[in-house]
């Protein structure tokens, strides 16, 4: 079974922005469930020095895709977010 | 379909920016044209919606333009870039944090993470103060908003002042012990390579449409702050007696008084912006209203967010300056304009 992480990274509490964008997240999530691909949505906190030291000065709401940032200072839109998710999929296959 | 939605978009913003070139030409003036006097013999009731008629009729076009504007060049901006950047050399960071930090801004939200992004992984603290400082006082919602409402004389040294409160608070901040001991506390090294951001290119319409979304949103953030700052503005218009104005908000004491009360009154909404304006009009001096104007390093959410991190000493050094700055460049501007 292929597995697929995003990260919703934002402040915590989390701004508008972020919730908007986690939401989107978990659309695509859901979607993907339905076909059999496992996507696991988590939040990660933007100032903690764990996600600053993995991916250096991000502006949020930021959404990375298996550790590799795809967006950031924008919410995306569910076609967007699963463009990119197939994306991944294609090139570990 | 794609394109169809590409060309309504483009189309939306031209007729945004072709009004606002419009309203030049013909020489519209967006600013209320109410004077205080005309409040006087108005019911209680009556004087917020007459100013608020009064504001909207000539202010609508400003306002959609200083919102499309500034979700505009939120998106467009290149923020990997910026961010990449961000974190190299010490001058570097500077920089960028003066040039950047007008149009990224906006959204109170990104403040802060950019804030201690720029501290652990970048520039340190010199430059994340820099840029906390400059970013309220310079982007680009109160720059228009200050030009068109006040004058584009007080919007151009705002900007000035603001940079050099911003700059000087930045680098005195990082040779304090108390400055040095914080950034080496947060320091960590950021990740060599950038394999870790690879960031996908939206086509057009997409960020066209997130442009406008975060434009709306923005204006959904501040535009109920703004609205019941204009109805205390009509009001203090309507009742605040000249006099008052005129023997405490001129001259030096005018500059220390519009220091110390710009402060606590600011909040990152514009209101500020109204709010000064209607002193000026009843008589406050062009010194005062620039001290007025830069209470923003005051803000006090911001504070309590930086001292969480950062120590309060940090916080009170770079509040102190900025206080300093801005009697300084009050007074100053006042005698040069001849009006203080």
């Amino acid at each position: 079974m292929k597995e697929v992480k995003i990260e919703v990274i934002g402040p915590d509490p989390p701004c508008m922005r972020c919730q908007a964008t986690k939401k989107v997240a978990e659309k695509v999530a859901e979607k993907f469930r339905e076909s059999g691909i496992m996507v696991e949505v988590e939040k990660a906190n933007i100032i903690s020095k764990e996600i600053v030291g993995k991916y250096g000065v991000l502006i949020s709401p930021a959404l990375s895709v298996n550790g590799v940032v795809k967006f950031m200072g924008r919410i995306p839109s569910e076609s967007e977010v699963e463009k990119s998710l197939k994306e991944i999929l294609e090139r570990e296959v | 379909m794609r394109k169809i939605r590409t060309i309504i978009l483009v189309l939306f913003v031209l007729t945004v920016i072709g009004l606002l070139v419009y309203s030049r030409v013909m020489a519209y003036s967006l600013a209320p044209t109410m004077k205080p006097a005309d409040f006087h013999g108005l019911a209680i009731w009556e004087i917020p919606i007459a100013y608020l008629i009064d504001y909207f009729s000539h202010g609508w076009i400003c306002l959609l333009f200083a919102f499309v504007a500034a979700g505009l060049v939120y998106e467009f901006v290149p923020k990997e870039a910026i961010t990449r950047y961000m974190s190299s050399g010490r001058i570097v960071g500077y920089g960028l944090a003066i040039g950047i930090a007008p149009f990224l801004t906006v959204c109170s939200c990104t403040m802060v993470p950019l804030f201690t992004g720029v501290l652990y992984a970048g520039a340190g603290i010199g430059p994340a103060i820099t840029f906390m400082l400059m970013a309220p006082s310079s982007n680009i919602l109160s720059i228009l908003l200050t030009g068109e409402l006040i004058s584009w004389e007080l919007a151009g040294v705002r900007i000035v002042a603001s940079l050099v409160v911003a700059l000087v608070a930045g680098i005195v901040v990082s040779k304090t012990p108390w400055g040095k001991a914080v950034e080496k506390e947060h320091q960590i090294t950021a990740p060599a390579g950038q394999a870790s951001v690879d960031i996908v290119k939206p086509p057009l319409d997409e960020r066209l449409l997130a442009a406008l979304k975060f434009a709306t949103y923005i204006a959904k953030q501040i535009l109920p702050f703004f609205l019941l700052g204009l109805v205390i503005v009509g009001y203090v218009e309507a009742y605040l007696p000249e006099e008052i104005v005129g023997t405490y908000l001129t001259g030096i004491t005018g500059v220390l008084l519009a220091s110390v009360i710009g402060g606590p009154l600011y909040t990152p909404t514009l209101v500020e912006i109204v709010l000064g304006r209607g002193m000026w009009q009843l008589g406050m001096s062009k010194g005062a209203l620039l001290s007025w104007l830069m209470g923003q390093p005051y803000d006090v959410a911001n504070a309590l967010a930086v001292s969480k991190i950062a120590r309060w000493k940090v916080v009170l050094t770079y509040m102190i300056i900025a206080w300093a700055g801005s009697v300084t460049f009050g007074l100053t501007y006042g005698m040069l304009s001849g009006s203080i």
